[in-house]
């Protein structure tokens, strides 16, 4: 400083070290900042410009005022001069700072904001950042230095603005790019600082920095630095890979289909090779945690499922899930990069049955060996363990069981009363242990646990009401869902295990009427405990959640109703919700869930993010669940006091209504039907009968004609028996001698009249055969008199020729 | 998974003339009637073969719309190879053509392959450009041209693979520069070999793990 000052007063031609002669700060400034500007000797601009340099750090604010355009202008004209250019940029470097500096520490004006409030004068001119991009083409050290410098300050203070200037000037990214290739290490390092910086946040930059090659780049840096022992470079470029890739689907799918999945994979294999102890320096548990941080962000469930999904295949094919669950297995990794790893597995796994199924075969290098996601569980429900440790082991196990039906199967499975005893644990039986442990965080992580291993699945909620517990010897086995109600019941029973064991129970019986038959049934009075919490009038926000949850799983006992549990039916149960709660007071109730903090917070992402164990309430599928049905619940138990009817169809969703109605208007139409074949029928029967009675009746009458026919005929030949009556046979004698009488005096004229025939008839014959002589005697003469005229030449027609023509002409 | 070249391509030209549908019929081999306007730069990737040998091919689908001009402009100077396309059923694409090639010559290197596309060649009874006049202009400006439908995929493979056989002839000839990534052309991992007989294992070897790509 010394050096300044003596340089300063010779500068300024002040001799004198009198206080009130002595100039101050700002006059200082004035001078150098005139010089700068007017002075035509290029030494002497730079030697002022040095002095604003050094003056900068103590007179900020008057340097910055007085000084900018100054500076600019010698940007603007100086190029040629490399060092007066980089004690200008130095400069306003300085100015544009947001880092206090020792030698203004004492001076009250420079309030913490002076930096930026300099920064945004400075790139209101959008060509003075130009001319800064620009000099990060000049190959001089101190410039292009300088130049990364105050680029990257001017970043951090105003980072939306510069990347909008950096994306409209052309070639910017190539050029930062290329600063990554640059020889001098100070400057590669620090222009991935200014990359980290600018790729913040903007997907556009994002990209096109990854479209120049970042990716390679920053893979050949991270390998000459030796990898995941590197140093803080290493971690540098890990983390700009980290901005690339962070919810930026373009670049995910780039760095997948560019194979550096492939290449980020070996780095995980460390100490598998040699047999020594891995060293974990704090360098390197930071390298390791960025890598697996830039793992999960390309398969963060935020992200698009299709890239998910291909990402997910191609860390199992190239050996990346393998070498993360080699880790999880391993020894000496510290806690920190154990936690971590065993998110990243759950992310890797999740939703990819192949993977789930890589995962569940992971085996414990234990004696005797255990699987890995039994040593995990344990791991969950050992009070003693860290509690980010114990969360991250339920993301992963919720990860494995996220639609795995084969993994909740086989969950549930070990459960079941016909699995044979085996001496080795399973997670079942953890889960079951960790539920009705003394510890209420252990309760929680695993009735949550459980709760996943039930969702979606009807099968498995049916059979899971068949697992039996032997509580305490002697007394006899209980059911898993009635010991949940009676540890609900306890007195003793905290908040924690309170809301899990809520949760699982709703999970349980939502969409399984066997279920929730069951609890309306089971002998431990579920229902009354319901409904006593909801009616309790404590007023604390943590109580008001569990009255919620009580709330809810109440409407899903009216919801999942099937009315066949007597007095426990659909309006029993409303009835009891109106009469012992109050309607309004129910719908507040239940709205108290999603009004809970930690509703918010959970329903927001998949991962559980929390400050402190107390924090564990709500789960994110569970809150899906809810969402999904609070509505409903809400409008199924005041429909019923409102109108008492339609109560099915408002326990449906709306799918299933439109389903519904869909129905309804074919079962109208059927019903339509019906009435009409019904109305015919009746009229057939009534016209059937008619015909049948007629058919009686005709029968009737038929069967009276014939009897009356019969008697007629037997009246009949009664009566001509009784016509030869003695009365009559006398006058019947007469007659018939008159008769007889008659007969004869006809027969005697009858005689006389033969008689007189035969002679007539004699008479007749005899001229007849007179009258045949004389014809044969006249054809005698007939045909002597033809034969005589042929004889004398005349042709004589027949007779009968003759005849014959007559006829023809007749005939004509 | 291993190639013997890897270029870079993009895709630019007018909204609305297909080009997010040219590129997901290359590399999905379906087509999307509804348009999804593109916002900045998409990705997609495919491996061919050419000369029986695996190249790799990245592309960057671009935005049409002026508002992301200054964006896409970025992606000039990487990129080996360029689809310029137009719509041959509205004009005023076909107009543009002239300020698009001018841009992609301002801010690419001088070597990138450039081919001239009429898309929608399947509405031929809307056709408001002839085809010889989409020659007659390629023709003029030294591009390869062709029509294709990203519809019915008519000429879409010929498109992209045409572009890369272009590409691939100037490296042969040794106009590109392979060695500068800068130029969007980069060698694989596995040189390809000199000896013929071994070229041909180790493409095999590369076409059976193009599968995970």
């Amino acid at each position: 400083m010394d050096f300044f000052k003596s340089g300063l007063k010779t500068v300024l031609g002040t001799s004198s070290d009198e206080g009130q002669d002595t100039p101050t700060g700002a006059e200082t400034v004035e001078k150098l900042v005139d010089r700068v500007t007017s002075s035509t000797l290029l030494d002497d601009r730079r030697d002022a410009c040095r002095a604003l340099k050094a003056l900068s750090r103590k007179y900020r604010i008057e340097v910055g005022a007085q000084g900018m355009q100054a500076l600019v202008q010698v940007l603007q004209s100086d190029r040629a001069d490399c060092e007066i250019v980089s004690y200008a940029l130095d400069t306003l470097c300085n100015i544009v700072t947001q880092e206090q500096f020792e030698e203004e520490s004492d001076n009250p004006t420079v309030s913490m904001n002076v930096g930026e409030q300099f920064t945004e004068m400075f790139i209101k001119q959008t060509e003075n950042v130009s001319l800064v991009l620009d000099y990060l083409e000049e190959y001089d050290f101190k410039v292009r230095w300088a130049a990364v410098k105050l680029l990257t300050t001017l970043l951090t203070n105003r980072t939306k603005d510069i990347q909008e200037i950096i994306l409209v000037s052309p070639m910017a990214v190539s050029k930062l790019m290329d600063l990554l290739i640059d020889s001098r290490e100070v400057i590669r390092n620090d222009a991935l600082l200014l990359l980290i910086q600018l790729t913040k946040i903007n997907s556009n930059i994002q990209k096109i920095v990854a479209f120049e090659n970042a990716f390679d780049r920053v893979f050949d840096i991270v390998r000459d630095e030796g990898f995941s022992d590197g140093g803080i470079v290493v971690e540098d470029c890990f983390i700009l890979l980290i901005n690339l890739l962070k919810h930026n689907t373009s670049n995910q799918q780039f760095f997948k289909e560019g194979s550096y999945i492939q290449k980020i994979s070996p780095m995980f294999k460390f100490g598998s090779s040699e047999n020594e102890e891995q060293v974990w320096t704090p360098q390197k548990v930071s390298n390791v945690h960025c890598m697996l941080q830039i793992v999960r962000s390309l398969v963060s469930p935020s992200n698009q499922q299709q890239v998910i999904l291909s990402c997910q295949k191609t860390m199992k094919s190239c050996g990346l899930l393998e070498a993360l669950c080699n880790i999880l297995m391993g020894s000496g990794v510290p806690a920190d990069i154990l936690t971590e790893t065993i998110n990243t597995v759950g992310e890797v796994v999740r939703g990819e049955t192949e993977n789930q199924l890589v995962f569940s075969n992971v085996m414990a290098p234990s004696n005797p060996p255990k699987s890995a996601l039994v040593v995990l569980l344990m791991s969950m429900i050992n009070e003693k363990q860290p509690l980010i440790l114990r969360i991250s082991v339920l993301y992963s196990f919720q990860c494995f069981l996220y639609k795995n039906e084969t993994g909740q199967n086989s969950l549930i499975q070990t459960l079941l009363p016909s699995s044979n005893a085996e001496a080795t644990i399973t997670t079942g039986q953890l889960l079951c242990g960790g539920l009705f442990s003394m510890d209420p965080l252990a309760n929680w992580f695993s009735s949550v646990a459980l709760m996943h291993g039930l969702i979606s699945n009807r099968e498995k909620k049916e059979q899971l009401l068949r697992v039996l517990l032997a509580t305490t010897p002697g007394s006899p086995p209980v059911s898993l869902l009635q010991q949940c109600c009676s540890i609900l019941q306890q007195n003793s029973c905290k908040l924690q295990t309170k809301v899990g064991i809520l949760m699982l129970l709703s999970v349980w019986l939502n969409d399984c009427p066997v279920a929730v038959n069951y609890f309306l049934s089971s002998p431990s009075n579920g229902v009354s405990y319901l409904i006593a919490e909801i009616s309790s009038n404590e007023q604390d926000e943590n109580e008001y959640l569990i009255q919620g949850l009580c709330a809810f799983l109440l409407g899903l006992c009216i919801q999942g109703n099937d009315n066949t549990v007597m007095g426990s039916g659909k309006e029993d149960l409303c009835q009891l919700v109106v009469k012992r709660i109050g309607l309004e007071i129910y719908t507040r109730k239940l709205g108290e869930v999603s009004r809970h903090e930690s509703y918010s917070r959970a329903g927001k992402n998949p991962q559980i993010r929390v400050d402190s164990g107390s924090d564990l309430l709500l789960d994110y599928e569970f809150c899906k669940v809810f969402k999904a049905l609070e509505h409903t619940i809400s409008a199924l138990v005041n429909g019923y006091s409102n109108n008492n009817t339609n109560m099915t169809e408002l326990t449906l969703s709306s799918e299933a209504s439109d389903l519904v109605g869909q129905y309804k208007g074919i079962i109208r139409d059927l019903d339509k039907e019906i009435k009409s074949l019904k109305v015919q029928v009746n009229d057939a029967n009534s016209s059937n009968s008619d015909l049948r009675q007629r058919i009686v009746e005709l029968e009737g009458t038929n069967s009276q004609l014939a009897d009356q026919n019969i008697l007629l005929k037997a009246q009949l030949t009664a009566s001509s028996i009784s016509n030869g009556s003695p009365n009559d046979s006398s006058v019947l004698n007469l007659e018939i001698g008159r008769l007889q009488q008659e007969n004869h005096l006809l027969q005697s004229k009858l005689a006389e009249e033969k008689d007189k025939t035969s002679l007539e008839m004699d008479k007749l014959r005899k001229d007849q055969e007179d009258l045949l002589e004389l014809l044969s005697d006249q054809e005698n003469k007939i045909t002597k008199l033809k034969n005589q005229l042929k004889a004398s030449g005349l042709t004589v027609e027949d007779d009968d020729e003759l005849d014959e023509e007559s006829d023809g002409i007749s005939i004509l | 998974m291993s190639y013997a070249y890897l270029f870079k391509y993009i895709i630019i030209g007018d909204t609305g003339v297909g080009k997010s549908c040219l590129l997901l019929q290359f590399t999905d081999k379906r087509f999307q009637p509804v348009h999804d306007l593109t916002i900045g730069v998409e990705f997609g990737a495919r491996m061919i073969t050419i000369d029986g040998k695996q190249i790799k091919l990245q592309i960057w689908d671009t935005a049409g719309q002026e508002a992301f001009r200054s964006i896409t402009r970025s992606y000039y100077r990487g990129a080996a190879g360029a689809l310029l396309v137009y719509d041959i059923t509205r004009r005023e694409t076909f107009n543009h053509l002239t300020t698009w090639l001018e841009d992609a010559r301002q801010h690419s290197n001088s070597n990138m392959v450039i081919m001239l596309i009429g898309n929608k060649s399947d509405l031929d009874s809307r056709r408001e450009v002839k085809k010889e006049e989409g020659e007659a202009f390629a023709r003029e400006h030294g591009l390869v041209f062709m029509e294709t439908s990203a519809r019915t995929a008519a000429n879409v493979e010929e498109a992209f693979i045409n572009t890369a056989k272009e590409i691939y002839e100037k490296i042969q000839e040794g106009v590109f520069d392979i060695n500068n990534e800068a130029n969007g052309i980069k060698i694989g991992q596995q040189l390809p070999p000199t000896n013929s007989s071994i070229s041909g294992s180790g493409n095999q070897g590369g076409q059976t793990n193009g599968g995970c790509c």
